[in-house]
């Protein structure tokens, strides 16, 4: 039992150090990636993070999902009026 | 576009990364280090795979960004299983497999849940960025794993050459990328950096090719200690 509370105890601190470590690099961030598999290029980074952007949920242009359920009830959203 | 130079490189770690796993096979080490030879396969593959995704939309597309960070995030993972592949080997004499198991398995979960933190409080793109915070913290934690290694090591007096090579290789590899991300941070003006990882791409692959193809599993090292001649 106590190897396995060690164990836990071992994650834990490995854990911290290396967050620590990552804040205390990444301490100026400028957007810079580290990227360290292969000799790729890296491709530019995005504003927020390096992240690439997700492509827009819906084929039919880009314009945000409705949210899908009503305060009142689940019933589906009708589409918007001709006129 | 990468130039002429960064191609030659990337063309160069590619090779360098299929001569790893042929080593290994020639010298019949290929299931010693499983994890380690699966990782150079696979970025073998992947980089064949983003040459396709570079060459067909640009370095600029969401396809090729897509292909990247999706990707980097299994090779990290991979080279995550190749540390506790080294960790086993290392500790394969204490019968405590079950252990380093139960903390690497821990210690992925936690990493995970703390980058979904990180993503959650931040971000609305939700996987991908869960995906590249995942890929980040879990270099900073190859990067400590390593060191606690390397102290492992010395304390048990560990001799087998060829183990050796590969931790401190994978050691300097990783320590290289935090120095370089470190400097990219202070010092954004200087393009130079953007050098940097695709070399040490290319340094990694051929420290294990050398570990693979020169020394043998058990090629011991003589401790210092031993080495000295009393007068």
């Amino acid at each position: 039992m106590s190897r396995k509370l060690t164990s836990v105890l071992l994650a834990m601190l490995i854990l911290a150090g290396a967050m620590s470590l990552k804040t205390v690099v990444a301490a100026q961030n400028n957007g810079a990636v580290m990227m360290a598999n292969g000799g790729a290029p890296v491709p530019p980074p995005m504003a927020n993070g390096g992240a690439p952007v997700p492509p827009p949920m819906m084929a039919n242009g880009g314009a945000p999902v409705p949210p899908p359920m009503m305060a009142n009830g689940g019933a589906p959203v009708p589409p918007p009026s001709a006129q | 576009m990468p130039g002429s130079l960064g191609y030659a490189i990337w063309v160069l770690a590619t090779l360098l990364e299929v001569a790893v796993v042929v080593c290994a096979i020639k010298r019949r080490s290929f299931s010693r280090y499983l994890c380690l030879n699966l990782y150079m396969f696979f970025s073998f593959v992947i980089s064949l795979l983003r040459f396709q995704f570079l060459s067909h939309f640009g370095l600029r597309s969401s396809e090729y960004k897509y292909c990247y960070y999706y990707s980097d995030a299994v090779l990290t993972i991979f080279l995550y299983l190749a540390l506790i592949t080294l960790y086993l080997n290392v500790f394969d004499e204490m019968k405590v497999e079950k252990y380093v198991r139960l903390v690497a398995v821990l210690l992925l979960a936690g990493t995970a849940l703390f980058s979904y933190g990180v993503v959650q409080q931040s971000s609305n793109k939700m996987l991908t960025g869960f995906v590249y915070e995942l890929s980040q913290n879990l270099y900073f934690v190859g990067l400590v794993l390593t060191y606690v290694l390397w102290g492992a090591i010395l304390k048990l007096r560990e001799t087998r050459a060829q183990l050796i090579q590969l931790v401190l290789s994978l050691g300097v590899y990783f320590s290289a990328f935090a120095a370089t991300f470190a400097l990219e941070n202070m010092f954004p003006s200087f393009q130079f950096f953007t050098y940097i990882p695709p070399v040490f791409g290319c340094l990694l692959p051929l420290a294990w090719a050398y570990a693979f193809w020169k020394l043998t599993p058990d090629a011991r090292i003589a401790p210092a200690r031993l080495a000295v001649v009393p007068h």
